[in-house]
Formats: C-alpha cells, sequence, structure tokens
C-alpha cells in the first residue's frame, strides 16, 4: 500500500498536533464483539474498507457533520462550514419550484409545495441602497421577481417580529416581577451589585469567591434579558459560554416566528400539511441559516423545519443573474396581502419598528416594561423621552438608555452590545454579577444587522467609507416607519385568534424555545498534559 | 575579553520554565513554569547575590502551564498567561502576605503565548493559538475590559511586545510575521505587517528609543527592523544577523539600558549582541550549553542601572539562571 503522496501535515503546531479539535463528536457505530480486531485498507481512489478476520471486505462510511451540528464555531477541521452553508442555497429554491412544475404537469397535487419567502426589512435596506431605489420599490420588483420564479407569497419578516417583540417584552416583564419578588422587592440589579460578596468582607478570600457566583442570588439568573434573536450570538453562547444561557430570552426570533406563522397558522388557514409549504427566508446573514436547521425548529409530526432555506441577501442578488434578470428594469407587483406589516389603502405605506436594525428589541422592552412596571408612558423610541439617558458607552456599539426619576434614581437600565468585543465585556459583567443592566440587546455584528455577513459588499474604497456605508444602510432601515404590534389590527387579529391565551402550553411551544450548552467530552488526547 | 559571568542558579519548579520577568524596579524575579506556578526570587541578603531564595509563590489559578509572566509598570500586579486559555491578574496583600489572583480575563479559544502591559500600565495585550490578539484596558476595581480582538494573523501568535513609550503593540506568529497595531477613534487596527522572516517568529523586543524592533525566529537568525520617515512609518528590515546561532531562536531581549541585545536559542547558547558601527552589529560574548544540553526558552536584561549587567535565563531544564555581563 503505497503512501498517498497527497497526504500533507498541515497546520501543524509547535505542541498540539492535530488541527483545531471539532467541537462535534463524530458517533461512530462500533460492533458488540470483544475480541473484534479489525485491520484497515485504503483503496487507489481513497476509500476506506474494514477487513474482518474472515477476510470480507465492508466499505466504511465517511463520517459525517451536517448543518445541525455545525455552531460556526471555527473549529472546522475541513472549513466544511462553506459546504454546510452552501446546502442551503439558491439551488434548493429552484428544486422546489421544478418538481412543482413536475406536479402540475403530472397532476400529483400531494408533491406540489406552496412556495412563501419572508423578506427581512435588513435585506430590503441593503438592497435598497445598493440600487438606489426606496424599500417600497425594492419589495414590490422583489415581490414581482419571486412570483414570476414561481414562489406564491412575499412577506415581511417585520409582521413576524412584532410577534417577537409583544413576547419578549411579556417575558422581561415575568423576569422582572419573578426577580424583584426573589429579592423582596427591591431592584434586582442595583441590589445584586452592590453586594458582590454574602457574608461581609474585604478579606482577600472573600473578594475572590465572591465574583465567582457561587453566592449568587437566584434571581440573577432571570436578569439581565439578553436578546435571543441573533443566532451567531446564541451559537457563541452555547459552545462557550454556557452559564450565561438561563439570560438568553427563550422567545423565538422574526425568522422562526414567520416560519412557526406559516407552517402553523398558515398552513391551518389554508388547510394544507405543512410540510407542504416551503417557507424561503431572505436574511442579512449566514447565521441564519445555522439558526434555521436547528433541531427545536424540526416540526417532528410533520417531518418539516419551520424555515426550510435561507437565503442572504448576497444570494438573492446572485438569483437576479442567474434569472438573467436587470433589477434596475424589474416591473413592481403589488404588496402581499398576508403578513405584511403595511397599509395597503389608499396607497402602499411600508412599516417597521423603532429602533436600530438589529430589530428594535431594546425600544420596545423598555417602553412596555416602563408601561407595565412603573405606568409610565414613553414614547416607542424612549430615547425621545426626558426621562430616559442615553449614554454612548467606549464604542458606537454600545448604547444605554437609563429610564430615572426626577431625582436620578434609576428604574431601568437597557444597552446594546454589538460585536465581539462588546459581547466579551457583557458576559465577564454577568459571569462575575457585575452587570448592571436589565436587558442588553446582544448582537454579533458589529454595526447591527445592517452590516451583517450576508448583505451586499459596498461600493469600491475609493467612493465610499464602509462604516458611512453601514451607516447609509442604517438610515434607509430606518426610514420606514415605525409602527408599535398593538397599532397594527393584522397582528392583533392574529394574536386574538391563533395564540389567544399567550401563557398556555401551546402558546408557549408556539412562540418559545430553548437553548442547549455544548459539552465537550471528547478530549484530544494528544492535547492533554500540558 | 567580555563574557558571562554565572551569579547564581535557582532551583525550585518542578517543570521547564518558560519565561523570566524582572520587578520594574526593585531586585526581584518572577519566573513562569509548565508546573503551573511563578516564582518569585529575590537575593537572600543585599549583598551577597550568589544566593537566592524563592520568596514566594503564586499557585492556584491555573490549571496547565504558565507560559508567560509580566509584572504591571507600577511593580503592584503580576499578570499570568496560561495554556489554559485565561490570564490571571494577581496582586499581593499585605494583610495575609501572599498572592491572591484577583481577577481572570477569560475569552481566549486556547492556549495563550503571552501577555504584556504597556508602559502606563493602562493596556493589557494577549496573545494565543487562536491566532488573535487581544487588547485589554485596566479598570479600577480590579476589572478589565475588552478594547479589541484582533485576528489578522493567520496562525499562533507567539508574543506581543509593547513600545517602550507609545500605545503601540507588535506581535509575532507562527506565520512568519510581524504585526504592528494602533488605535484608531474606537478600534485597533494593523498598521503595518513585517515580513521578512522564513519561519515562526518567536520572540521580539523594542529598544530603548522605540524606533527599532529585534526579532528572533525559527530561521535561525535574527532581524533588526526601523521605521522609515518618523513615527507613522512603515517598517523595514535593517539587519538579518545570521551565523550567531545554529538553531531555533526563542528569545531576544534589548536592554533599554545599554543597548545590548541577548539572544537565546535551541543549540544550547545564549549570545550577547552589541552595535557595531553606524549600521553593524557583532557578537561580544557567548555562552555555551547555558542550560546544559536543555532548551533556554527565555532570557530578559535587568530593567534599571542598578544592577544593569543582568541577565536572567530559564530553560527546559527547570532552572533559572543569573548570570552578569562583564566587560
Amino acid at each position: 500500500m503505497a503512501f498517498s503522496s497527497a497526504l500533507v501535515l498541515t497546520d501543524l503546531n509547535d505542541y498540539i498536533a492535530p488541527s483545531q479539535a471539532c467541537i462535534k463528536p463524530v458517533e461512530i457505530q462500533k460492533t458488540a464483539d470483544p475480541g473484534h480486531q479489525s485491520e484497515i485498507k485504503v483503496d487507489d481512489q481513497g476509500g476506506y474498507y474494514e477487513i474482518t478476520q474472515d477476510g470480507g471486505e465492508s466499505k466504511l462510511e465517511k463520517a459525517a457533520i451536517s448543518l445541525n451540528d455545525c455552531l460556526a464555531c471555527s473549529g472546522c477541521v475541513t472549513s466544511a462550514e462553506s459546504v454546510l452553508i452552501s446546502m442551503q442555497s439558491q439551488e434548493e429554491l429552484y428544486g422546489i419550484i421544478k418538481a412543482n412544475q413536475l406536479a402540475l404537469e403530472q397532476n400529483t397535487p400531494d408533491k406540489y409545495r406552496t412556495i412563501v419567502v419572508s423578506l427581512s426589512p435588513q435585506s430590503r435596506a441593503s438592497l435598497a441602497a445598493h440600487y438606489n431605489l426606496s424599500p417600497l420599490q425594492i419589495h414590490k420588483r422583489l415581490t414581482y421577481f419571486f412570483k414570476q420564479l414561481g414562489c406564491h407569497h412575499l412577506v415581511d419578516i417585520s409582521f413576524a417580529r412584532d410577534l417577537s417583540l409583544v413576547e419578549s417584552a411579556r417575558e422581561f416583564v415575568e423576569r422582572y416581577k419573578s426577580a424583584t419578588a426573589a429579592t423582596g422587592g427591591s431592584d434586582p440589579i442595583v441590589t445584586n451589585s452592590a453586594t458582590p460578596v454574602a457574608g461581609g468582607g474585604t478579606t482577600a478570600a472573600s473578594r475572590r469567591r465572591g465574583g465567582a457566583g457561587g453566592l449568587k442570588a437566584k434571581s440573577q439568573e432571570h436578569l439581565p434579558m439578553l436578546a435571543s434573536s441573533c443566532p451567531g450570538w446564541v451559537c457563541y453562547a452555547e459552545k462557550t459560554h454556557g452559564e450565561v444561557l438561563p439570560h438568553i430570552s427563550n422567545t423565538k426570533s422574526p425568522q422562526q416566528m414567520m416560519g412557526t406563522l406559516v407552517k402553523d397558522y398558515l398552513a391551518t388557514k389554508v388547510n394544507t400539511r405543512p410540510n407542504l409549504i416551503y417557507h424561503v427566508a431572505i436574511m442579512p446573514c449566514y447565521d441564519k441559516k445555522l439558526e434555521a436547521s436547528r433541531p427545536d425548529f424540526f416540526m417532528q409530526e410533520f417531518d418539516t423545519r419551520e424555515v426550510d432555506c435561507v437565503l442572504t441577501t448576497g444570494e438573492v442578488q446572485k438569483m437576479f443573474g442567474e434569472q438573467n434578470v436587470d433589477f434596475n428594469q424589474l416591473l413592481e407587483a403589488p404588496l402581499d396581502t398576508i403578513f405584511t406589516k403595511a397599509l395597503l389603502n389608499p396607497s402602499e405605506t411600508l412599516y417597521g419598528s423603532a429602533g436600530s436594525s438589529s430589530g428594535g428589541q431594546m425600544e420596545y422592552i423598555m417602553a412596555t416594561a416602563a408601561r407595565e412596571l412603573f405606568g409610565i408612558q414613553l414614547p416607542s423610541d424612549p430615547s425621545q423621552s426626558d426621562q430616559v439617558v442615553v449614554r454612548i458607552g467606549r464604542n458606537a456599539d454600545v448604547r444605554e438608555y437609563s429610564l430615572e426619576t426626577v431625582d436620578g434614581q434609576v428604574l431601568l437600565k437597557f444597552a446594546t452590545a454589538y460585536g465581539f468585543r462588546n459581547i466579551q465585556n457583557i458576559v465577564r459583567k454577568i459571569k462575575t454579577n457585575k452587570c448592571q443592566y436589565h436587558y442588553v440587546e446582544v448582537m454579533a455584528c458589529p454595526g447591527g444587522c445592517a452590516n451583517g455577513g450576508g448583505q451586499l459588499a459596498p461600493p469600491p474604497v475609493e467612493t465610499v467609507n464602509a462604516k458611512d456605508w453601514v451607516n447609509h444602510v442604517e438610515n434607509i432601515y430606518r426610514s420606514v416607519d415605525g409602527v408599535l404590534p398593538e397599532q397594527n389590527e393584522a397582528i392583533v387579529a392574529i394574536y386574538n385568534e391563533w395564540i389567544g391565551d399567550p401563557s398556555t402550553e401551546r402558546s408557549r411551544q408556539l412562540l418559545r424555545t430553548q437553548y442547549h450548552a455544548v459539552t465537550q467530552n471528547l478530549v484530544n488526547p494528544l492535547a492533554t498534559k500540558w | 575579553m567580555p563574557h558571562l559571568e554565572l551569579l547564581a542558579t535557582l532551583e525550585g519548579h518542578q517543570d521547564r520554565v518558560w519565561q523570566a520577568s524582572w520587578h520594574p524596579t526593585k531586585t526581584l524575579l518572577a519566573t513562569c513554569s509548565g508546573d503551573k506556578t511563578v516564582r518569585l526570587w529575590a537575593p537572600a541578603t543585599p549583598t551577597d547575590f550568589t544566593k537566592w531564595v524563592c520568596v514566594d509563590t503564586l499557585k492556584g489559578a491555573h490549571k496547565r502551564t504558565i507560559r508567560s509572566v509580566a509584572w504591571s509598570p507600577s511593580g503592584n500586579e503580576i499578570a499570568t498567561a496560561s495554556f489554559d486559555a485565561t490570564t490571571g491578574i494577581w496582586e499581593r496583600d499585605p494583610q495575609i502576605a501572599d498572592w491572591e489572583c484577583m481577577a481572570t480575563l477569560e475569552g481566549h479559544e486556547n492556549e495563550i503565548k503571552s501577555v504584556a502591559w504597556s508602559s502606563s500600565g493602562a493596556l493589557l495585550a494577549t496573545c494565543s493559538r487562536d491566532k488573535s490578539v487581544w487588547i485589554w484596558e485596566v479598570e479600577s476595581d480590579n476589572d478589565f475590559e475588552c478594547l479589541s480582538v484582533l485576528q489578522e494573523h493567520s496562525q499562533d501568535v507567539k508574543m506581543v511586545a509593547w513600545h517602550p513609550k507609545e500605545e503601540i503593540l507588535a506581535s509575532a506568529s507562527y506565520d512568519d510575521t510581524i504585526k504592528i497595531w494602533k488605535e484608531d477613534e474606537d478600534d485597533w487596527y494593523c498598521a503595518d505587517t513585517l515580513h521578512g522572516h522564513a519561519s515562526t517568529v518567536w520572540s521580539l523586543d523594542f529598544n530603548a528609543a522605540g524606533d527599532k524592533i529585534v526579532s528572533a525566529s525559527d530561521d535561525k537568525t535574527l532581524k533588526i527592523w526601523k521605521q522609515d520617515g518618523g513615527k507613522d512609518g512603515s517598517w523595514t528590515c535593517e539587519t538579518t544577523l545570521e551565523g550567531y546561532h545554529d538553531r531555533c531562536i526563542y528569545s531576544v531581549s534589548w536592554s533599554k539600558i545599554h543597548g545590548l541585545m541577548a539572544s537565546a536559542s535551541g543549540d544550547n547558547t545564549i549570545q550577547i549582541i552589541s552595535k557595531d558601527g553606524e549600521a553593524g552589529y557583532r557578537s561580544v560574548a557567548v555562552m555555551q550549553d547555558a542550560h546544559g544540553v536543555h532548551d533556554i526558552n527565555g532570557v530578559a536584561w535587568f530593567p534599571t542601572q542598578t544592577h544593569q549587567d543582568w541577565l536572567a535565563s530559564v530553560g527546559d531544564d527547570g532552572l533559572v539562571r543569573i548570570w552578569r555581563m562583564v566587560e
């Protein structure tokens, strides 16, 4: 057996021989036979065969890692992440459309799927910036484009986002109330950070132990509450900071809310099975593909995912080329009548939410909490109120909103933290019981979702500064007026009809999710000892 | 004939010793080891420098090798960088006469290779096998805030060193390059990349003025880099020092007092290199088998005039040696 000349030792490091370990242990089927000894043979094509004692050969399965396993932890041995991510691509959508055509020709209605495409407002803003059109024009052209292609609906993620905002705010108020009850009525955050150590003392030993969390009050497991809509952040927390998972909101992200709307509510409404609906979401980043493929979002009884395929803004732009469409010349179709946050008559107007391109959780939750907990009416953009003090942290991705009484007492303190370095600081503060916030809108991308990894590239550096471009996309995003969920009649109607009582088990299943810390139990045998 | 004279050999570490760091003002040496501790050494008496004692041991905070140790410029804190992916910040509590780990900085994905304090003590830098360089700001109440996570090296980053005066950082990597990092508005960026070494750059140090850098590499050479055209200029290689070592050079230290450089190699020698004329350099002293047959992992010159002729070396033999440069 010749040693393959293609086998090269790469990525060697001085102490660790294999490449960085993949977090996901690969499961191998082992035979129960105790005395079993096997020989492995490699043939010329690189196929691996196990030779049993009686001389028989059986081809060995290649170990496979699916998108479900991928946590985007950048520990990939084979950089397979890029391969996995291409499994959710426009090719998949073309395949479904073709299958539909076939089903029509062969008159097999049970193979025909209703295709719903959800458009995120951030992707819309990125396209608007690139093609120099308004969000409304983009939305109408995309409606035309996708319907022409064979899709049935183009809906607006902003619509589903309202559900996510309402549920997040409800969850926050729940947590705040239970945390306050645990501390006997006083502010759980202020109480706990003032006394990080129990049993008095500035002795070195207690100082050291106090920060470790062993004496953490129960209430602190509820607050601060952290945003859950960024899968980059969620995957990172699951992989590296399992201890903060209880702090992450259990409310589904707007993408997954739309998934539930489409596969549960819509399926019921049009009397079809969830697996006969194909749901595509257009998103500003690749991590949303990982979110869509989470096992928690797989509907077991119908063998289908809530979101079947996520396309990034960039992938959608590629589709224009693939379909030989000149987007600049494209016709416009009227806005879809379902799941679109807009005014349709007399003229079409799109609506959004107050806040940054990351979704406006901070603004909405603060306004709702102020009203429900303290009876204070804040505008939908709390920074407009005199009672809210706005502070920019050490960089533009950290913004603090502090709701204060006239004599300076802090009632609610919220913040945004976008980008890896700012996430580090929030996580560290939470771990050492020093976090002063009740809620943090955590996002993985500096600049928020307007600057997502899947957004369209800015024009060349000579013409426009990258930061300015992101601000430009952000401004286009914000040009769509915010309307409160409560003022959105369609959402209120659907909520009452479909959810009814949000505290029921069924509602929780529809609106909430859970997280799983990754435990590394496979230790790299060569990496131990030092 | 100039030569290195062995003053003392310090025994105590139970595993290979990785780095030595002198206290900024006192006659006190910190060394870190694979035995997961840091030992502090001082002369037993103020006059006899051939007998040293281990005055303190910092232990219990790290689960794996401590790869790098650094005193803060004030001399009040010690930073330890460990293979367990955390950085410990220690302070001495006079009430219990012991060192306590006051803060643990987490975030790196795997082994941290080096830690360094900026000249003012306001910033801390760490680098790791995860290819990143992290910059932290020292806050009051033993808190450290992450200012930036710099991921531009394509391989393991072996060492970080700050400019002697400015807040400018240099990093050395397995990707054969050195990168210079500066701050701009609210974030740090790579201001320059120094190419030239043919293999891993293990160590680097600035000269007293901060306008030159010496780097030590696996390619058996040292390179002297200088900045063209003032403070914002780019760095170029002024000289390559070849033939001084037969094997990988692991550590280099440039004295800020007398300007001599000390380099330590896998060929078991320590070289003392001096300027020779305008732009030349030459070896003025060599110590063969400084740690016997064992690799020498680090060398460090005494930082002040008090004992400017002292050099500390640490090796795989678990020993710390104090040398004196005799002219």
